[in-house]
C-alpha cells in the first residue's frame, strides 16, 4: 500500500487509479472497517449502558448482557454493513453494465469507510459529554408483566432532552461523514466497476440518499 | 212454768251476748277515758304521692297513751274513701293494744282519681268505747320525671362516635327510685346502652351522658324506667339521628398538585392542608385504578394534621391510556373512624407536554441542506467533467 491516507480522503480519484494497478487486497480495508467497528463498539457501549440501566430493574444483571450484546453487535454489524453497502452498489452497477470483481468493489468500499471511522469516534467523544445528562427511567420488576409500561419507558428514554440532542448530533455527524464516504465510494465504484463518473455517482448516490432520508425520517418520528 | 220461762230468757240473753261478744263490750267511764288516750301518732303513704292508678300502702301508727295497766281492745280498723280505695281488709278481727304500746295498721290502697289531694278516713272501733276517726292526707299527681337533652352534635356522621349530654330531673313532690335510662335504635351502637341513675329526690336532677355511633340515619329511642313506690313508670323520647356534614370535622384539602411523568411512571407531589377544626390523624395518599401504585411511594403517609396545619406528599404510580387518575386521601378521627376522599388529577396534559417535543426542524433542515449541497456539488462536478 503505497498510497497515503491523505490521498484517500482528499483525492480519492487519484488514490483509486493507483490502487487499480495493485493486486486486490482486503487487508487494509478490513483494518479500516475494524477501526470503524471499534469506534462503533465504544459508542454502543455507552448507549447500551443506558438501555441496561433501564432494564436492570426488571432483571438484575441484565445491563451486562445488554452492553455486551451492543458492543458485539456494533463490531460485527460494521462488517456486515460493509458487505451490504458493497453488495448494493455492486448490484446497482449492473444496471450500468459495470465490469470488475466484487472483491475489488468490497476493497474500495472498505477504503471509503475511513471518514466514518472519524465520524463515529467524534460521536463517541460527544456522547461522553451527553450520556451523564441523560435521565434513565427506573422500572420495577412488576413492569415485566406490563409491556405497555416497558414501551413507555423506552419512549421516555428516547425522548429525554439530552438523548434527543445526542441523537440529532449523531445523525448530522453520521450523515456528513457518510457523504464523505459516498464521495470516496463514487470514485471507488468508477474504477472498480469501470463506470462513468455519472453512473458511479448514481450507483452510490441512490442508496446513500435513500439511507440518509431514512435517517432523517427516523429522527423526525422519534 | 215461770221457772222454765226464766231459764229460757237467760239462755236467750246469753245467746245474744255470745253473738255480739266481739263487737260490743261493756262501756264504763274508765274504758271511755282509756279510749280517749288512744291516738294516731302517724299516717304514712307509700309512695308519698301517687300517680293515678298507682297502688301503694297506708301505714297508720296508733299509740295507746295509757300509762297504767289499761289495755285497749280494738274490734276492727278500716279505711274509707272513694278515691284512695282500700283493696284489703286485714283488720276485721279484734286485737289488743297494750298500755304505752304502738301498733301499725297497714292498708293496701289504689289511687283511683285524677290529680288532687284527698282525705281518706282511718277508723278504729274500740270494744269498750266509741270509735276513733282520723283523716289522712293522700296526694295524686300525674307528673312524670323529665328527660332533657342538654347538648348534642349538630349532625351525625356514619360510623363516627358522638356524645349526647342528657339530664334526668324529678319535678314530683316525692322521691322516685330505680331510675334506668335505656338507649337503643336500629343501626346504633350506644355506649353505655343502659345507665342506672338510682333514686332522685324531689326537685333533683342528674346528668346522664352517653356516646352514639350510628351506621344509618334513624331514630334514637330513649326510655327512662323508674318506680314510684312499687309502680313502674316510663318516659320515652325519640331523638332523630340525621347524617350531614360535621361542621367541626377535619377537612384535609389537596393542593399545589404537580404531575411529572417518567417513563410511564408518574410522580405526583402536592400539599395537604387541614381546613377543618379537628385533627386529621394518619393522613395517607395513594393512587387508585386505573393507576397502578409503584415504588418508591406507593402510599404516602403524611401523618397527623392539626387544624390549619399542612404536610407534603408524593405518590408514584404507572398509568397508561388514561387522562385522569384518582388520588385517594384517607384519614382517621380520634375514634379511629376512617374517612376517604377522592380527587381526580389530570395526567394526560402533562404526558402530552412531555411528548410534545415536536419535529426536530433544525437538524432535519440541516441534514437536507447538507445532502442538497452534496448532490449539487456532484452535479456541478459532473457537468464540468463532461465539458
Amino acid at each position: 500500500m503505497n498510497h497515503s491516507i491523505i490521498d484517500l480522503l482528499i483525492r480519492p480519484g487519484a488514490f483509486f487509479q493507483n490502487a487499480m494497478n495493485e493486486k486486490e487486497s482486503l487487508k487494509f480495508p478490513a483494518l479500516i472497517v475494524l477501526a470503524g467497528g471499534i469506534a462503533g463498539a465504544l459508542y454502543g457501549y455507552l448507549i447500551g449502558g443506558l438501555t441496561g440501566q433501564l432494564l436492570n430493574g426488571i432483571m438484575p444483571g441484565m445491563d451486562s448482557i445488554i452492553v455486551l450484546t451492543t458492543v458485539i453487535g456494533a463490531l460485527v454489524g460494521t462488517f456486515i454493513f460493509w458487505v451490504v453497502w458493497a453488495g448494493v452498489m455492486y448490484a446497482f452497477s449492473f444496471v450500468f453494465k459495470g465490469q470488475g470483481t466484487f472483491r475489488r468493489t468490497l476493497e474500495f468500499v472498505g477504503y471509503g469507510y475511513l471518514p466514518q471511522v472519524f465520524g463515529t469516534f467524534i460521536t463517541f467523544v460527544i456522547a461522553l459529554d451527553y450520556i451523564p445528562r441523560i435521565h434513565v427511567p427506573q422500572l420495577s420488576a412488576a413492569a415485566a408483566q406490563n409491556p405497555e409500561l416497558l414501551t413507555e419507558a423506552v419512549k421516555a428514554l428516547m425522548h429525554d432532552p439530552a438523548m434527543m440532542e445526542l441523537s440529532q448530533i449523531a445523525m448530522i455527524i453520521s450523515m456528513v461523514f457518510l457523504l464523505w464516504s459516498a464521495n470516496i465510494w463514487i470514485f471507488g465504484m468508477q474504477h472498480s466497476r469501470k463506470l462513468s463518473p455519472r453512473d458511479a455517482a448514481l450507483c452510490v448516490g441512490i442508496p446513500v440518499v435513500v439511507y440518509i432520508l431514512y435517517m432523517v425520517y427516523s429522527i423526525a418520528v422519534m | 212454768m215461770s221457772q222454765i220461762r226464766f231459764i229460757s230468757l237467760i239462755c236467750l240473753v246469753l245467746l245474744a251476748g255470745a253473738m255480739v261478744g266481739v263487737v260490743a263490750g261493756y262501756s264504763t267511764p274508765e274504758s271511755i277515758v282509756a279510749a280517749g288516750k288512744v291516738y294516731v301518732s302517724s299516717a304514712t303513704y307509700d309512695p308519698a304521692v301517687f300517680f293515678p292508678g298507682d297502688k301503694g300502702t297506708l301505714t297508720v301508727e296508733v299509740t295507746n297513751g295509757n300509762e297504767n295497766d289499761t289495755g285497749i281492745v280494738v274490734n276492727h280498723a278500716t279505711l274509707s274513701s272513694d278515691k284512695i280505695i282500700s283493696i284489703s281488709r286485714p283488720y276485721d278481727s279484734s286485737s289488743n293494744i297494750g298500755p304505752g304500746q304502738k301498733k301499725l295498721y297497714t292498708f293496701s290502697v289504689t289511687a283511683d282519681a285524677s290529680d288532687g289531694t284527698y282525705y281518706p278516713t282511718f277508723s278504729l272501733d274500740f270494744r269498750d268505747a266509741d270509735s276513733l276517726y282520723y283523716r289522712t292526707i293522700a296526694k295524686i299527681e300525674d307528673t312524670p320525671i323529665v328527660l332533657t337533652i342538654v347538648d348534642q352534635p349538630d349532625t351525625f356522621t356514619q360510623g363516627k362516635k358522638k356524645t349526647i349530654y342528657a339530664q334526668v330531673a324529678n319535678p314530683r313532690e316525692n322521691t322516685v327510685k330505680n331510675i334506668i335510662l335505656d338507649v337503643s335504635g336500629s343501626g346504633i351502637t350506644a355506649t353505655p346502652s343502659k345507665i342506672f341513675v338510682g333514686e332522685l329526690t324531689p326537685g333533683a336532677k342528674v346528668p346522664v351522658n352517653f356516646s352514639v355511633t350510628a351506621d344509618q340515619p334513624t331514630n334514637l329511642h330513649l326510655v327512662v324506667n323508674y318506680d314510684n313506690g312499687d309502680n313502674p313508670h316510663t318516659v320515652n323520647m325519640d331523638l332523630p339521628i340525621t347524617f350531614g356534614v360535621d361542621k367541626k370535622q377535619a377537612n384535609p384539602v389537596m393542593s399545589n398538585v404537580l404531575v411529572k411523568s417518567d417513563a410511564g411512571i408518574y410522580h405526583i407531589t402536592g400539599d395537604i392542608n387541614n381546613a377543618g377544626l379537628e385533627t386529621a390523624n394518619t393522613v395517607m395518599v395513594t393512587s387508585l385504578s386505573p393507576a397502578v401504585p409503584q415504588d418508591p411511594y406507593k402510599t404516602y403517609v403524611v401523618g397527623a394534621l392539626k387544624p390549619d396545619d399542612f404536610g407534603s406528599f408524593e405518590v408514584t404510580f404507572a398509568a397508561t391510556n388514561t387522562e385522569t387518575v384518582p388520588l385517594q386521601l384517607t384519614y382517621k378521627d380520634t375514634d379511629g373512624n376512617v374517612y376517604n376522599s377522592v380527587q381526580d388529577v389530570k395526567v394526560s396534559a402533562n404526558n402530552a407536554d412531555q411528548k410534545s417535543t415536536g419535529l426536530p426542524i433544525i437538524p432535519i433542515i440541516g441534514a437536507i441542506a447538507i445532502l442538497a449541497l452534496f448532490i449539487g456539488g456532484w452535479i456541478v462536478y459532473l457537468k464540468k467533467y463532461k465539458q
